[in-house]
């Protein structure tokens, strides 16, 4: 991947558990179902999550959403556990690697329990130059966040 | 995307850079670089459709600059991708606490 990587959305959260408990989150499909997609979070049927927890292994979050199904699929290029997961991101039809998720975990420095978690979701220039392709899924994920944003805020804090 | 698109051309990243200095006439933007004249216009129309930048006419000359349009489009995708994930760190937050709320934390190591 010599060409940069010019879009990066950086996400911070600040959590009460453990280093450990927040990382393996991440790994373990029955979480995954809970936090990352499913009724839990919005409208949508879970139909099947495929982990493969290492270096080289792939997922796929298999979801159907008003009517159409959608697989987002990756790979893990880097587990250290608790420290730092590095996995590839997608829907399906685009390239496995046209986008890049980096999870950074460390104790809280503040205080001495809890957990700071930062997510940076880099976008390559290849993701672009397949956008058209993939612009279909990304679109539907993201427009369907609307419905998120009241229920994410009604339970912050 | 089409604003992503337009932005994975390193030559059109410059043409941006270059007009959020400000404004400039096309004869301008075309002598900061060393390919051809249609070559630079074919990058700015790619960049107008994207509604990166805008163009308009003055005297003799073709003035561009940014256009804030693109940008806001930018921005709205950008934010969606962030309140995805938001949206769900909140969520595993809220499991995470729910399936183990009353455990005494662990010991500072």
């Amino acid at each position: 991947m010599s060409q940069e990587l010019p879009i990066i959305v950086r996400v911070e959260h600040k959590f009460r558990a453990s280093p450990e408990r927040v990382f393996d989150a991440w790994l373990d499909p029955a979480m995954i179902g809970r936090f990352m997609f499913g009724p839990a979070l919005r409208d949508e049927e879970i139909l099947r999550i495929a982990v493969d927890a290492r270096v080289g292994g792939e997922f796929s979050f298999f979801v159907r959403r008003q009517g159409q199904e959608i697989d987002h699929v990756g790979a893990y290029l880097e587990i250290d556990r608790p420290r730092r997961l590095v996995f590839t991101w997608s829907t399906a039809d685009s390239l496995p690697d046209t986008s890049r998720v980096t999870i950074d975990i460390v104790p809280a420095k503040s205080t001495s329990t809890g957990t700071t978690l930062t997510l940076v979701h880099e976008i390559s220039q290849q993701w672009a130059d397949y956008a058209d392709r993939v612009e279909a899924g990304w679109t539907k994920m993201i427009g369907a966040l609307a419905d998120n944003v009241d229920k994410s805020a009604d339970s912050t804090g | 995307m089409e604003t992503l698109v337009a932005l994975a051309d390193p030559t059109r990243r410059r043409i941006v850079e270059l007009l959020a200095r400000g404004e400039r006439p096309v004869g301008a933007i075309a002598d900061r670089f060393e390919i051809s004249a249609p070559a630079i216009s074919q990058h700015l129309k790619v960049l107008r459709e994207a509604r990166l930048v805008r163009v308009r006419a003055e005297a003799q000359s073709r003035i561009y600059e940014l256009d804030p349009a693109g940008f806001a489009d930018l921005d709205d995708w950008l934010r969606g991708i962030r309140q995805f994930w938001t949206t769900r760190l909140v969520a595993l937050d809220r499991e995470l606490n729910r399936t183990e709320p009353t455990r005494k934390p662990k010991k500072k190591r």
